[in-house]
């Protein structure tokens, strides 16, 4: 459960989202055109940036979770990934979202890398274990982030833009495992990708005008579409099954 | 293979180290510990040899730290002006004549301590300004602040005396000469105690590689372990660069030698940057005592004479 209480946030000098209250109560996608404050939202809901009002997770401000327990309740996978460790292979770097599980001083323990397996194992990415991090295509960073996140072994998973730098295949790829998520995570959407959205069927909240409006269904329509977004839709042509 | 040899070739060179310089020492009157041979050797060449082993061991793993939490190959203390703030403040300090102690402590190791941990909080404060994308400003900041302090130690320079001037040419210069035991224990100190809190939060760091707030998501308190790691990095320099002067280029060859040897992730590599950095300035520091000059070489003219070359390859090839 994620409530917002007078929720006002700034991207830059611009006010992007005003005085907003709601409550989360289960999977969603946020959507909205650029600039519209989506991302901003996400990082507000991670305590990644600063905002007024108040954030509560679970019935505990954000702002009071210690890092660990942060982890443990949130997991946040990002559109993409710098990394400067040249050397830091996909095992390797899926291993590291166990951190605030390590109980071990000195190193991850067998139980810690068994889950990072397992993971890599569900996300189909075994085969590349070995690899390092910069040799992977944006499709295999996207699903290595995933792998990441899914060691945290949180309760809600937050994706920013999931599927922006990716062709359609990956696309449909990663847009069935967030489906299958949906068993066993709250799933935080955030995106442009409409086919996304309409696939894996979450409420939508649309952020206009600092402003969120919420839709349970009617949402895919090309009526609807159009009005929000100011372009002409004729019948989504990509359908994911 | 090659790595064995680079060992056995540091350990060689640690073994034959202390027998080399100026005066030539004879093996039996240092084991029977007689006349002044043996006093060179265990009051000037051994202590020189521990010294030189922690200077390059700070050296090398604070360059690793900055590297790291600052992601950039370019960013070292000695690229961002914390060795120059701890020059300028060591060199008002020689200006002043204060070659007393205030608290305890000799007052130019004090003056070169704050002039390191100034400028690193004036540089903590000025990156709030800048986005995290923007890291190469960070640097340019650093060589502005470098020039700035050059500047100002050359007023400090003519405002000085001809001995005065002496003492801060010298040291500006860089040397790894010592008396006594003394120093070499300091400096052994603080370079196990920073080795040691590095390899501590090496999990810490490999996060923090990713980026800050990669690594706070994944349960890194970010803002006080980066903290913690520069001003503990910014404190050794700065005790450092106190007492030899300013040494430049360590932190920058060799954790990248060591990444070269050792295609591993940075936690992997923190206690081989550490020895490679002791024993790689204790062989720059062997050459300059082995060179036929007519007084000893400063070390820091050698390793800015392998160091500049390397620099300029190194920027070269990140734009490839």
């Amino acid at each position: 459960m994620i409530e917002l209480h007078a929720l006002t946030c700034n991207y830059g000098e611009k006010v992007v989202l005003e005085d907003l209250t709601l409550s989360i109560a289960s999977h969603i996608s946020i959507l909205g055109a650029n600039g519209s404050g989506k991302s901003t939202l996400a990082k507000a809901i991670c305590d990644m940036i600063g905002y007024n009002g108040n954030i509560i997770v679970d019935g505990k401000n954000i702002q009071k979770y210690a890092p660990k327990e942060k982890a443990k309740k949130i997991a946040y996978i990002p559109t993409k990934l710098d990394v400067y460790d040249e050397f830091l292979t996909l095992e390797e770097f899926v291993l590291l979202g166990r951190f605030a599980h390590k109980k071990n001083f000195f190193d991850y323990s067998t139980q810690d890398k068994k889950i990072a397996e397992k993971k890599m194992a569900f996300l189909n990415l075994s085969h590349l274990k070995k690899h390092t991090l910069s040799s992977l295509s944006s499709g295999e960073t996207a699903l290595a982030l995933i792998a990441q996140a899914l060691t945290q072994e949180s309760e809600i998973i937050i994706f920013d833009e999931p599927t922006a730098n990716l062709d359609p295949k990956n696309s449909k790829i990663i847009a069935s495992h967030i489906k299958n998520l949906k068993q066993t995570h709250q799933t935080v959407v955030i995106t442009h990708d409409i086919h996304l959205a309409r696939f894996i069927n979450n409420n939508i909240l649309f952020l206009q005008e600092k402003q969120a409006l919420y839709f349970e269904n009617n949402f895919f329509t090309d009526e609807n579409l159009s009005r929000l977004y100011g372009v002409k839709f004729s019948a989504l042509e990509i359908v994911y099954e | 293979m090659s790595k064995k040899l680079i060992w056995l070739f540091f350990i060689l060179v640690t073994i034959i180290a202390p027998f080399v310089g100026s005066v030539d020492l004879h093996v039996n009157n240092i084991i029977n510990f007689k006349g002044f041979e043996a006093q060179i050797f265990y009051d000037i060449r051994l202590p020189r040899v521990v010294y030189t082993f922690f200077a390059g061991s700070i050296l090398g793993i604070t360059g690793l730290v900055f590297q790291t939490l600052f992601r950039n190959a370019l960013m070292t203390p000695y690229t961002l002006g914390i060795s120059s703030g701890a020059t300028l403040g060591a060199g008002i300090a020689i200006k002043l004549g204060l070659s007393s102690m205030l608290f305890g402590i000799a007052a130019v190791s004090l003056f070169g301590f704050l002039g390191a941990m100034f400028t690193i909080f004036l540089l903590l404060y000025l990156s709030r300004f800048l986005q995290s994308s923007q890291q190469i400003s960070l640097l340019l900041l650093g060589i502005a602040l470098s020039l700035f302090y050059s500047a100002a130690l050359m007023i400090v320079f003519y405002l000085g005396t001809s001995i005065q001037n002496d003492m801060l040419i010298r040291f500006t210069m860089g040397s790894l000469s010592v008396i006594g035991w003394e120093n070499p224990i300091l400096l052994a100190v603080i370079g196990g105690f920073t080795t040691l809190i590095v390899y501590l939060y090496r999990f810490e760091l490999q996060l923090l590689s990713l980026s800050n707030e990669s690594a706070e998501l994944k349960g890194v308190n970010s803002k006080k372990i980066t903290l913690i790691l520069l001003i503990l990095s910014s404190f050794a320099i700065g005790i450092l660069v106190s007492i030899s002067g300013p040494i430049g280029f360590v932190g920058l060859i060799v954790p990248h030698m060591v990444s070269k040897l050792y295609p591993f992730t940075i936690q992997k590599r923190i206690l081989t940057t550490s020895l490679f950095g002791g024993f790689f300035l204790l062989f720059c520091d062997t050459v300059t005592r082995i060179m036929p000059t007519q007084s000893e070489l400063p070390i820091g003219i050698i390793t800015a004479l392998i160091g500049g070359p390397f620099f300029i390859t190194l920027i070269i090839k990140r734009h490839k």
